[in-house]
Protein backbone atom coordinates (compact mmCIF):
# COMPACT_ATOMS: atom_id res chain seq x y z
CA UNK A 1 0.00 0.00 0.00
CA UNK A 2 3.00 2.26 0.35
CA UNK A 3 3.99 4.46 -2.57
CA UNK A 4 6.75 6.94 -3.36
CA UNK A 5 8.77 8.07 -0.38
CA UNK A 6 7.11 5.65 2.02
CA UNK A 7 7.80 2.66 -0.23
CA UNK A 8 11.46 3.66 -0.47
CA UNK A 9 11.67 4.17 3.26
CA UNK A 10 10.19 0.70 3.74
CA UNK A 11 13.07 -0.79 1.71
CA UNK A 12 15.48 1.45 3.56
CA UNK A 13 14.21 0.36 6.97
CA UNK A 14 14.32 -3.34 6.16
CA UNK A 15 17.87 -2.98 4.90
CA UNK A 16 18.82 -1.02 8.00
CA UNK A 17 17.42 -3.73 10.25
CA UNK A 18 19.36 -6.40 8.34
CA UNK A 19 22.50 -4.32 8.83
CA UNK A 20 21.75 -3.71 12.49
CA UNK A 21 21.50 -7.47 12.99
CA UNK A 22 24.99 -7.92 11.56
CA UNK A 23 26.28 -5.14 13.82
CA UNK A 24 24.73 -6.91 16.82
CA UNK A 25 26.41 -10.13 15.67
CA UNK A 26 29.78 -8.37 15.36
CA UNK A 27 29.47 -6.89 18.85
CA UNK A 28 28.44 -10.25 20.35
CA UNK A 29 31.46 -11.88 18.67
CA UNK A 30 33.95 -9.13 19.59
CA UNK A 31 35.91 -11.66 21.71
CA UNK A 32 35.46 -14.75 19.50
CA UNK A 33 38.80 -16.00 18.11
CA UNK A 34 38.91 -16.10 14.30
CA UNK A 35 35.64 -14.23 13.80
CA UNK A 36 35.49 -11.84 10.82
CA UNK A 37 33.41 -8.66 10.75
CA UNK A 38 30.26 -8.99 8.62
CA UNK A 39 28.49 -6.21 6.78
CA UNK A 40 26.36 -5.54 3.72
CA UNK A 41 27.12 -3.26 0.78
CA UNK A 42 24.38 -0.82 1.72
CA UNK A 43 24.44 1.32 -1.39
CA UNK A 44 24.41 -1.60 -3.84
CA UNK A 45 21.65 -3.40 -1.91
CA UNK A 46 19.50 -0.27 -1.67
CA UNK A 47 19.92 0.50 -5.36
CA UNK A 48 18.88 -3.03 -6.33
CA UNK A 49 15.86 -2.73 -4.00
CA UNK A 50 14.90 0.57 -5.65
CA UNK A 51 15.30 -1.04 -9.08
CA UNK A 52 12.58 -3.44 -8.00
CA UNK A 53 14.67 -6.54 -7.52
CA UNK A 54 12.91 -8.49 -4.83
CA UNK A 55 15.76 -10.44 -3.34
CA UNK A 56 14.80 -11.80 0.04
CA UNK A 57 18.06 -11.35 1.88
CA UNK A 58 20.92 -8.93 1.27
CA UNK A 59 24.30 -10.47 0.47
CA UNK A 60 26.67 -10.53 3.41
CA UNK A 61 30.28 -9.53 2.80
CA UNK A 62 33.36 -9.04 4.91
CA UNK A 63 34.56 -5.41 4.85
CA UNK A 64 38.18 -4.84 3.92
CA UNK A 65 40.82 -2.76 5.65
CA UNK A 66 40.13 -3.97 9.19
CA UNK A 67 43.13 -4.94 11.27
CA UNK A 68 42.99 -8.46 12.71
CA UNK A 69 44.08 -9.12 16.29
CA UNK A 70 46.56 -11.96 16.98
CA UNK A 71 43.64 -14.39 17.53
CA UNK A 72 42.34 -13.72 13.99
CA UNK A 73 39.39 -11.59 15.13
CA UNK A 74 39.02 -8.32 13.21
CA UNK A 75 36.06 -6.69 15.00
CA UNK A 76 36.66 -2.99 15.56
CA UNK A 77 34.33 -2.07 18.40
CA UNK A 78 34.47 1.67 17.57
CA UNK A 79 33.31 0.98 14.03
CA UNK A 80 30.45 -1.15 15.34
CA UNK A 81 29.42 1.44 17.92
CA UNK A 82 29.32 4.10 15.21
CA UNK A 83 27.24 1.89 12.91
CA UNK A 84 24.91 0.98 15.78
CA UNK A 85 24.14 4.64 16.47
CA UNK A 86 24.04 5.57 12.79
CA UNK A 87 21.60 2.78 11.85
CA UNK A 88 19.35 3.69 14.73
CA UNK A 89 19.23 7.37 13.70
CA UNK A 90 18.72 6.60 10.03
CA UNK A 91 15.91 4.23 10.97
CA UNK A 92 14.30 6.98 13.02
CA UNK A 93 14.41 9.38 10.05
CA UNK A 94 12.95 6.77 7.69
CA UNK A 95 10.19 5.83 10.10
CA UNK A 96 9.23 9.50 10.39
CA UNK A 97 8.94 9.71 6.61
CA UNK A 98 6.78 6.59 6.54
CA UNK A 99 4.62 7.92 9.35
CA UNK A 100 4.11 11.22 7.53
CA UNK A 101 2.91 9.31 4.48
CA UNK A 102 0.57 7.18 6.59
CA UNK A 103 -0.77 10.28 8.32
CA UNK A 104 -1.65 11.88 5.02
CA UNK A 105 -3.64 8.76 4.09
CA UNK A 106 -5.33 8.90 7.49
CA UNK A 107 -6.19 12.56 7.00
CA UNK A 108 -7.69 11.79 3.61
CA UNK A 109 -9.89 9.13 5.20
CA UNK A 110 -10.99 11.24 8.15
CA UNK A 111 -11.69 14.45 6.24
CA UNK A 112 -14.07 12.63 3.93
CA UNK A 113 -16.44 11.86 6.80
CA UNK B 1 12.19 -10.31 11.25
CA UNK B 2 15.84 -9.43 11.56
CA UNK B 3 15.40 -6.90 14.37
CA UNK B 4 14.03 -9.51 16.75
CA UNK B 5 16.84 -11.93 15.94
CA UNK B 6 19.31 -9.07 16.51
CA UNK B 7 17.95 -9.04 20.07
CA UNK B 8 18.64 -12.79 20.39
CA UNK B 9 22.18 -12.28 19.11
CA UNK B 10 22.90 -9.55 21.65
CA UNK B 11 21.36 -11.69 24.38
CA UNK B 12 23.71 -14.55 23.47
CA UNK B 13 26.63 -12.07 23.69
CA UNK B 14 25.50 -10.93 27.13
CA UNK B 15 25.15 -14.49 28.34
CA UNK B 16 28.62 -15.46 27.05
CA UNK B 17 30.27 -12.44 28.69
CA UNK B 18 28.44 -13.19 31.93
CA UNK B 19 29.72 -16.79 31.94
CA UNK B 20 33.23 -15.47 31.35
CA UNK B 21 32.82 -13.01 34.23
CA UNK B 22 31.74 -15.86 36.51
CA UNK B 23 34.94 -17.77 35.69
CA UNK B 24 37.12 -14.69 36.24
CA UNK B 25 35.49 -13.96 39.58
CA UNK B 26 35.99 -17.62 40.55
CA UNK B 27 39.68 -17.23 39.68
CA UNK B 28 40.05 -14.15 41.86
CA UNK B 29 38.22 -15.80 44.75
CA UNK B 30 40.43 -18.88 44.54
CA UNK B 31 43.73 -17.11 44.07
CA UNK B 32 45.05 -18.61 47.33
CA UNK B 33 43.27 -21.98 47.25
CA UNK B 34 45.75 -24.80 47.82
CA UNK B 35 43.27 -27.64 48.02
CA UNK B 36 40.67 -28.71 45.42
CA UNK B 37 38.49 -31.83 44.97
CA UNK B 38 40.65 -32.80 41.96
CA UNK B 39 43.75 -32.55 44.14
CA UNK B 40 46.48 -29.95 44.07
CA UNK B 41 46.01 -26.19 44.04
CA UNK B 42 43.28 -24.34 42.16
CA UNK B 43 44.00 -23.77 38.47
CA UNK B 44 43.01 -20.65 36.60
CA UNK B 45 40.01 -21.06 34.24
CA UNK B 46 39.07 -19.10 31.16
CA UNK B 47 36.29 -19.28 28.57
CA UNK B 48 36.74 -19.78 24.82
CA UNK B 49 34.10 -18.16 22.63
CA UNK B 50 32.81 -19.56 19.36
CA UNK B 51 30.31 -17.96 17.00
CA UNK B 52 27.01 -19.82 16.99
CA UNK B 53 24.51 -19.33 14.14
CA UNK B 54 21.76 -21.11 16.07
CA UNK B 55 21.80 -18.39 18.75
CA UNK B 56 20.40 -16.03 16.14
CA UNK B 57 17.35 -18.12 15.51
CA UNK B 58 14.16 -16.53 16.64
CA UNK B 59 11.47 -18.85 15.35
CA UNK B 60 12.91 -21.73 13.38
CA UNK B 61 16.11 -23.35 12.24
CA UNK B 62 15.10 -22.74 8.65
CA UNK B 63 14.95 -19.03 9.26
CA UNK B 64 18.35 -19.03 10.87
CA UNK B 65 19.76 -20.86 7.85
CA UNK B 66 18.30 -18.21 5.59
CA UNK B 67 19.51 -15.28 7.61
CA UNK B 68 23.03 -14.16 8.23
CA UNK B 69 24.61 -13.02 11.45
CA UNK B 70 25.42 -15.30 14.29
CA UNK B 71 25.39 -15.20 18.05
CA UNK B 72 28.10 -16.41 20.36
CA UNK B 73 28.47 -19.10 23.00
CA UNK B 74 31.13 -20.48 25.30
CA UNK B 75 32.58 -23.51 23.50
CA UNK B 76 34.86 -24.72 26.26
CA UNK B 77 36.39 -23.78 29.57
CA UNK B 78 40.16 -24.06 29.50
CA UNK B 79 42.20 -24.72 32.60
CA UNK B 80 45.62 -23.21 33.08
CA UNK B 81 48.31 -25.90 32.59
CA UNK B 82 51.18 -23.89 34.05
CA UNK B 83 53.04 -25.35 37.03
CA UNK B 84 51.84 -24.09 40.42
CA UNK B 85 53.83 -21.51 42.29
CA UNK B 86 55.85 -22.92 45.21
CA UNK B 87 55.91 -20.96 48.44
CA UNK B 88 57.99 -21.93 51.45
CA UNK B 89 55.55 -22.39 54.33
CA UNK B 90 56.73 -25.32 56.45
CA UNK B 91 53.86 -25.11 58.93
CA UNK B 92 51.13 -25.30 56.29
CA UNK B 93 49.02 -28.52 56.25
CA UNK B 94 49.48 -28.79 52.45
CA UNK B 95 53.24 -28.39 52.56
CA UNK B 96 55.34 -31.11 50.90
CA UNK B 97 58.26 -32.80 52.63
CA UNK B 98 60.56 -29.85 51.82
CA UNK B 99 58.10 -27.39 53.33
CA UNK B 100 56.86 -25.93 50.02
CA UNK B 101 53.17 -25.31 49.35
CA UNK B 102 51.78 -25.28 45.78
CA UNK B 103 49.77 -22.10 45.20
CA UNK B 104 47.78 -21.28 42.06
CA UNK B 105 49.88 -19.43 39.50
CA UNK B 106 47.69 -16.38 39.36
CA UNK B 107 48.35 -12.87 38.21
CA UNK B 108 45.61 -10.65 39.67
CA UNK B 109 46.32 -7.99 37.01
CA UNK B 110 45.56 -10.52 34.26
CA UNK B 111 42.21 -11.36 35.80
CA UNK B 112 41.28 -7.76 36.54
CA UNK B 113 42.02 -6.75 32.94
CA UNK B 114 39.97 -9.67 31.59
CA UNK B 115 37.18 -8.76 33.99
CA UNK B 116 37.20 -5.22 32.64
CA UNK B 117 37.10 -6.57 29.10
CA UNK B 118 34.16 -8.84 29.92
CA UNK B 119 32.33 -5.99 31.61
CA UNK B 120 32.84 -3.66 28.61
CA UNK B 121 31.80 -6.45 26.26
CA UNK B 122 28.60 -6.89 28.24
CA UNK B 123 27.94 -3.14 28.10
CA UNK B 124 28.47 -3.09 24.33
CA UNK B 125 25.83 -5.82 23.97
CA UNK B 126 23.45 -3.91 26.24
CA UNK B 127 23.89 -0.82 24.04
CA UNK B 128 23.11 -2.92 20.99
CA UNK B 129 19.94 -4.20 22.68
CA UNK B 130 18.76 -0.69 23.49
CA UNK B 131 19.51 0.60 19.97
CA UNK B 132 17.55 -2.28 18.42
CA UNK B 133 14.77 -1.83 20.95
CA UNK B 134 14.47 1.83 19.89
CA UNK B 135 14.18 0.76 16.27
CA UNK B 136 11.44 -1.73 17.08
CA UNK B 137 9.65 0.96 19.08
CA UNK B 138 9.89 3.34 16.10
CA UNK B 139 8.29 0.69 13.88
CA UNK B 140 5.50 0.19 16.39
CA UNK B 141 4.93 3.95 16.52
CA UNK B 142 3.98 3.80 12.85
CA UNK B 143 0.67 2.31 13.96
CA UNK B 144 -0.20 5.32 16.09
Amino acid sequence: MFQGIALNSEHYMSLLSARQKLVASNIANADTPGYHTQDINFRAEFESALAGETSTEPTVMEPEGLVAKPDGNNVNIDREARLLAENSMRFSIASNFARAELNSVKTAIQESK
Amino acid sequence: MSLLSALSISASGMSAQRQRTELLVENLANSDTTRTPEGGPYRRKDAVFVSDPSAAQFSSLFESEMNSGSGVRVSEVITDKRDPEKRYLPGHPDADKDGYVAYPRMNPAEDMVDLLGASRGYQANVSAVSAVKDMIQKSLDLFK
